[in-house]
C-alpha cells in the first residue's frame, strides 16, 4: 500500500519540489491566491492529500463548509488520482489511512479565532493524541487577518512543528499590484508570508505562478497547470 | 389503544359513487402529501396537533406528554405516549383553505430510519421542523440527507420561538451552513422568547397576530413602526434571493412593484426545483405561526402531478415507466405501512395512478395474487372514515389484505411495481425467550407482524441453541419491539445481551484439492473437487464453474455450489456468516457408481473448510457513523469518549457555543454510550448514529472474539 501511496504522490508537492519550491517548512506560511472559483480549494486539498499520502497528519480548517463537504473534496481528489493510475480497487484502504491522519475542523457563524484554533489543537493533542504536521486554513476571511495574526499562526506552527497553507481570494477589479509586491488583499500582510502562489487563468486552463519563496520575490511562471475538470495538477509547458 | 371507529358504514348507501375529492369539488392540484420531519423534541407532534385543531379535525388540544393523560392525537401508540416519542408514521388528512392535505407524521429517532424513508417515499413535499434554540441538530442533518436522497422539496418551520435563547435568524443561517440549503426567511418575529407576539409576513408586509384562546383568530395589522426598517431590509434580501427563480419578479422588483403573487410564484418555483428552502417561524405550543405555515404548504409544496413518479414493468425487464396522476388509467398503488388495528391489519397505501374503488379486483405484483378491495378508509390519527374510492395522489387505508410493506397493487394490465426502497442490513441482534407457552404463541404472532411491518427487523432461529434471534438497526430499535411484544401481544420475553452482527471474510486466494471417499463395502461415496477461493469485492458469494471436459459431470455441479454455499452461514473463526467470497471450481473427479449429489456436497463443504485458514480470514464488524453534539466546553470530553471506544474522529464543527463531533465508531463499542455521554456532559450532549460500513476488527479484538467463541464451544461440549 505504501508503494502505491508514494506513486500517487504526484500532485502537487512533487511537482513543486521538481520546480524548486518544495514548501514553506515548519513554522512558516504558504499562501495560494486566485480569483473566486479558480481552484484554490482544489489546490490546497491537493497539498493535504499529498501530505497524507506521505504519512503526515493534517488539520484542515474551514469557515464555510460542513465536515462532510470537505471530506468529499478529499475523497473526490483521491478517487481521481487512483483512477488515473487505474488502481481504484485500493480506494477503501487508502481512504481509511487518510481518514486516520486527517482532522477537519469547521467554524460556523463567525466563531473562528486564532486563540480558538490554538485551544482546538491543544484538545486534539490531549484527548486524541493528534498533532498535525500540516495546517491547512481554507476560506478564511483573509481581509480580516493582521500581520500579528499571521505571526501568531506561525508561532503555533513552530510550536507543534507544522507548516501552514492558506488560501486567499483576489478580486478581478483590484488594482494591479506594485512590482515586487503581492496582490490585494495579501499585500497588507506580505511580510508574514514565506511562500506565495498565484493561480492564473490561461487559455481555458489554470497556470501556477510562484510570486515569492523563502521571503524573496520570484514572480515566475511554473511548468504546472491545474486541470479545471479533474482539479489535478500536471506538467504544462510554459508559453 | 387505537379506537378504530366504524361509524360511517351505515352511511354508505347514501354516498354517491364519487371520490372524496369530487364530492369536495377538489382537483389534484389541490392535493398535498406532506411529511413533518424533525429532530426529537423539536415539537413536531405539538405542531401536528395544532394543525389538526385549526383544521377542525380535533376539538381540543393535548400536549405530547399530556397532563390530561390523553396525549397528542398523532402519537397513537401507547408506548410512544409514554416515551414522548413518535415511532410509527401515522397518517392523517386535513383540509385547509380548499386544499386536501395528507400528513405523514415521521419519527424523530434515527434507529427508526426505515420509517422515515418509507414516509419520504410517498411524500411529495415536507416540512422540516427546527427548534429556535437548538437549531439544526444532528437528527435534522440525517433527515435532510434522506430528503435529498428522495428529492423531497421542503419548507422549514422554526418552532419554539417563545423559548429562552430563541434565534430564528441564526437557525436560518445554519440551514445554509450545516445543510447547504438555500434558506430564505419569509417572516420576522415580533418579539422573541417570552415576548414573542406574532410574525411579520415579508411577502404581504403585514404584522400577523394570533388571538383567541387557542390562537385561532388571525389578525393582520400594520407593521409596528419600530420594526418597519428591519422588515423592509429583510424583504429586500428575501426578494433578492427568490427573484433568481423568476425573471418576472426580477423585473418587477427593479421597478419596485413586486406583488405577493409574483413572490409566491417565484418561491414555489424555487422549492419545486429543490433549490430554495423558505423558512417560516412560530411557536406551536403558544399557538402562533401555524396557520401561515399551512398557507405555505398549500402555496409552495408540490401537488402529485408536480413530481414525476416512476414504476417498473416486471414483464418487460423492469423497464421504467412514468406514471400519470390520471384517475382513468390503470390503477397503481403502493403499500408504505402496515398497522395492527382492532379490526385486523390496516394497510396504508398511496394511489399513484388510476382509481382504487371498493369491490375492485387488484393484483399484488410480488405474488401475482388477486385480491378484492374490501373496506377502504381515509385515516385520521386514531379515527377513520369509510370511503368508496380513492384517486391518484391519495393516501388511504385498506382492511383485510395480507401483504408486506413495499408491495404494489395494480388493476388488471401490465405488472407494474414501484421501485423498491433502500433497505439497510441489520447490525445488531438479541435472543428472545418467551417465559411460558402462552407467551411463546403470542411472540410468534407478534414477530410475524413486525417483520411484515418493518423490513429492517429480522427474525431467525439459532440452529444450535434453538433460541429466537431478532435483529435490527440499533439497541433502541430492538427495545421498542420487545416492549411492543409485551404490551400489544402480551408476550413476556427474556432477552439476552445484544450481539453485534459480525461477518467473516477471506483476504487472499487459497487453492483446494479435496477427495471425499467412503468405499468400505455397500454403496460408497466418492467425490473430488479442485479449485480455489478468493476475496470478492462486491456481493456475498459467487460460484464460478470452470470445469471443462466433464471431470465432474454437469449433474453434480449444483450440488457442489450448494455444498460451498452451505459453509457461508457459519465461518470458521467465530461462527458468523462469511461474506465476500468467490469459489472457483476448476477440476475434480467422480466415480460411476459411488458419486452422488450428497458426496459432492460433502466434498465441497469439507474442501472449503480445509482451505479457510489458508485464505487468511478476518472478522469484520459494523462501523457506525456517529455525531455527537453538545456545548463547546465539552469538546475535549466528547473527543475522549469517542477515542476510548475505538472511534476515528473525522472532524468537528463549532457554532455559537455548540460543538459537533463526527466520528466513526465500531458498534460493539457503542453499548451504553448514551448513559456514559450523559454523565460525562451533565446530560447536555446527545448523539445519533447510523450504519456506515463493515470493516476488519483490530488484531487484539479479533483474538478476544475468537477466544470467547472457542470457550463457548468448549462449554457446549
Amino acid at each position: 500500500m505504501t508503494d502505491l501511496m508514494i506513486q500517487l504522490r504526484r500532485s502537487p508537492r512533487t511537482l513543486l519540489e521538481r520546480d524548486g519550491h518544495p514548501g514553506p517548512g515548519a513554522g512558516r506560511l504558504a499562501l495560494v491566491m486566485g480569483r473566486a472559483g479558480i481552484g484554490k480549494t482544489a489546490f490546497i486539498v491537493g497539498i493535504g492529500i499529498d501530505a497524507l499520502l506521505s504519512g503526515q497528519k493534517i488539520l484542515h480548517v474551514s469557515l464555510e463548509r460542513s465536515v462532510d463537504k470537505i471530506r468529499t473534496w478529499y475523497d473526490d481528489l483521491l478517487m481521481e488520482l487512483l483512477r488515473r493510475e487505474k488502481k481504484l480497487e485500493h480506494w477503501a484502504a487508502i481512504q481509511l489511512e487518510i481518514e486516520r491522519n486527517r482532522h477537519i475542523q469547521t467554524y460556523l457563524g463567525g466563531t473562528f479565532s486564532i486563540d480558538r484554533l490554538k485551544t482546538g489543537l491543544k484538545l486534539m493533542r490531549d484527548y486524541m493524541e493528534f498533532v498535525p504536521q500540516v495546517l491547512i486554513l481554507d476560506r478564511l476571511e483573509f481581509e480580516k487577518l493582521s500581520l500579528e495574526d499571521l505571526e501568531k499562526l506561525k508561532a503555533i506552527g513552530a510550536e507543534i512543528g507544522a507548516e501552514i497553507w492558506m488560501s486567499c481570494r483576489t478580486h478581478r477589479d483590484a488594482p494591479q499590484p506594485e512590482a515586487g509586491h503581492l496582490p490585494q488583499p495579501a499585500n497588507r500582510v506580505e511580510k508574514g508570508i514565506d511562500l506565495a502562489f498565484d493561480l492564473v487563468p490561461q487559455d481555458g486552463k489554470v497556470r501556477l505562478h510562484v510570486l515569492k519563496d523563502d521571503q524573496k520575490w520570484v514572480n515566475e511562471e511554473l511548468n504546472i497547470l491545474l486541470n479545471p475538470k479533474t482539479l489535478l495538477l500536471r506538467t504544462g509547458v510554459k508559453r | 389503544m387505537c379506537a378504530w371507529s366504524a361509524k360511517s358504514r351505515k352511511e354508505e348507501p347514501e354516498q354517491i359513487r364519487k371520490t372524496h375529492r369530487e364530492r369536495q369539488d377538489m382537483d389534484i392540484q389541490s392535493v398535498r402529501n406532506i411529511g413533518i420531519s424533525a429532530h426529537i423534541d423539536s415539537g413536531k407532534t405539538t405542531l401536528t396537533e395544532r394543525i389538526l385543531f385549526y383544521t377542525q379535525k380535533i376539538h381540543a388540544i393535548h400536549d405530547v406528554r399530556g397532563k390530561d393523560g390523553v396525549g397528542a392525537t398523532m402519537d397513537h401508540m401507547e408506548l410512544e405516549r409514554e416515551r414522548g416519542i413518535t415511532i410509527t408514521s401515522a397518517s392523517t388528512y386535513v383540509e385547509w383553505k380548499g386544499h386536501h392535505v395528507n400528513i405523514i407524521d415521521t419519527p424523530g429517532h434515527v434507529d427508526f430510519t426505515i420509517e422515515v424513508e418509507r414516509a419520504l417515499r410517498v411524500l411529495d413535499g415536507a416540512v422540516l421542523v427546527l427548534c429556535a434554540v437548538a437549531g439544526v441538530q444532528s437528527q435534522s442533518i440525517t433527515v435532510d440527507r434522506q430528503m435529498k436522497r428522495y428529492k423531497v422539496p421542503r419548507i422549514a418551520f422554526v418552532n419554539k420561538c417563545d423559548r429562552s435563547g430563541a434565534n430564528p435568524a441564526r437557525v436560518s443561517q445554519s440551514l445554509r451552513d450545516k445543510l447547504g440549503l438555500n434558506s430564505v426567511l419569509l417572516q420576522l418575529p415580533i418579539g422573541l422568547e417570552a415576548d414573542f407576539e406574532g410574525v411579520i409576513d415579508l411577502i404581504r408586509m403585514k404584522a400577523v397576530y394570533f388571538r383567541g384562546d387557542a390562537g385561532e383568530e388571525i389578525v393582520y395589522e400594520e407593521i409596528p413602526a419600530e420594526m418597519l426598517g428591519e422588515a423592509e431590509a429583510a424583504r429586500a434580501e428575501m426578494i433578492d434571493t427568490v427573484s433568481l427563480f423568476s425573471d418576472e419578479l426580477l423585473e418587477a422588483a427593479l421597478e419596485d412593484r413586486a406583488t405577493p403573487e409574483l413572490i409566491n410564484d417565484a418561491v414555489r418555483r424555487g422549492v419545486l426545483s429543490l433549490e430554495l428552502t423558505p423558512v417560516l417561524i412560530g411557536s406551536a405550543y403558544k399557538n402562533k405561526g401555524v396557520q401561515p405555515l399551512m398557507d405555505a404548504v398549500n402555496e409552495f409544496l408540490p401537488c402529485p402531478t408536480d413530481v414525476p413518479i416512476e414504476a417498473v414493468d416486471l414483464d418487460n425487464e423492469n423497464a421504467p415507466i412514468t406514471l400519470e396522476s390520471d384517475p382513468e388509467k390503470q390503477t397503481v398503488a403502493y403499500v408504505f405501512k402496515l398497522d395492527e388495528g382492532r379490526y385486523g391489519q390496516l394497510t396504508f397505501l398511496r394511489v399513484y395512478q388510476g382509481t382504487l374503488s371498493k369491490g375492485d379486483n387488484m393484483i399484488q405484483t410480488r405474488t401475482g395474487k388477486k385480491i378484492k378491495i374490501g373496506r377502504l378508509v381515509r385515516i385520521h390519527a386514531d379515527k377513520m372514515e369509510d370511503i368508496v374510492n380513492a384517486e391518484a395522489g391519495d393516501i388511504v387505508g385498506l382492511f383485510g389484505i395480507d401483504c408486506h410493506t413495499g408491495d404494489t397493487f395494480v388493476s388488471p394490465g401490465p405488472r407494474l411495481a414501484m421501485t423498491s426502497m433502500y433497505v439497510p442490513e441489520p447490525v445488531i441482534s438479541l435472543s428472545v425467550n418467551p417465559v411460558d407457552s402462552k407467551a411463546q404463541a403470542n411472540m410468534g404472532k407478534a414477530l410475524n407482524r413486525f417483520t411484515k411491518e418493518d423490513p429492517t427487523f429480522r427474525v431467525a432461529q439459532d440452529p444450535e441453541s434453538g433460541e429466537t434471534i431478532i435483529s435490527g438497526m440499533g439497541e433502541l430499535h430492538l427495545d421498542v419491539y420487545v416492549e411492543r411484544m409485551k404490551r400489544e401481544y402480551n408476550a413476556e420475553v427474556e432477552t439476552g445481551a445484544p450481539q453485534v452482527a459480525y461477518r467473516e471474510a477471506i483476504s487472499q486466494r487459497a487453492d483446494f484439492d479435496y477427495i471425499h471417499k467412503k468405499q468400505t463395502g455397500g454403496s460408497g461415496q466418492y467425490a473430488k473437487v479442485v479449485g480455489y477461493v478468493e476475496p470478492l469485492d462486491e456481493g456475498e458469494y459467487e460460484f464460478v464453474n470452470n470445469i471443462h471436459g466433464g471431470s465432474i459431470p454437469t449433474d453434480f455441479i449444483p450440488a457442489c455450489d450448494k455444498g460451498f454455499r452451505s459453509t457461508m452461514a457459519k465461518g470458521g473463526l467465530i461462527g458468523f456468516p462469511v461474506v465476500g467470497i468467490r469459489v472457483v471450481l476448476e477440476d475434480g473427479n467422480s466415480h460411476a457408481v459411488d458419486s452422488s449429489d450428497m458426496a459432492f456436497q460433502i466434498a465441497s463443504r469439507a474442501a472449503l473448510k480445509s482451505v479457510y485458514q489458508k485464505a487468511r480470514p478476518r472478522i469484520l464488524e459494523p462501523i457506525m457513523k456517529v455525531s455527537v453534539e453538545g456545548p463547546g466546553e465539552f469538546q475535549g470530553v466528547i473527543y475522549k469518549s469517542l477515542m476510548q471506544r475505538r472511534g476515528m474522529i473525522a472532524g468537528s464543527t463549532e457554532d455559537a457555543g455548540f460543538t459537533r463531533v463526527d466520528a466513526e465508531v465500531p458498534l460493539a463499542e457503542m453499548f451504553g454510550y448514551s448513559t456514559d455521554l450523559r454523565s460525562a456532559t451533565q446530560g447536555k450532549a446527545e448523539f445519533t448514529m447510523e450504519f456506515s460500513r463493515y470493516a476488519p476488527v483490530p488484531r487484539e479484538v479479533s483474538e478476544e472474539l475468537m477466544k470467547k467463541y472457542s470457550d463457548r464451544k468448549k462449554g457446549e461440549n
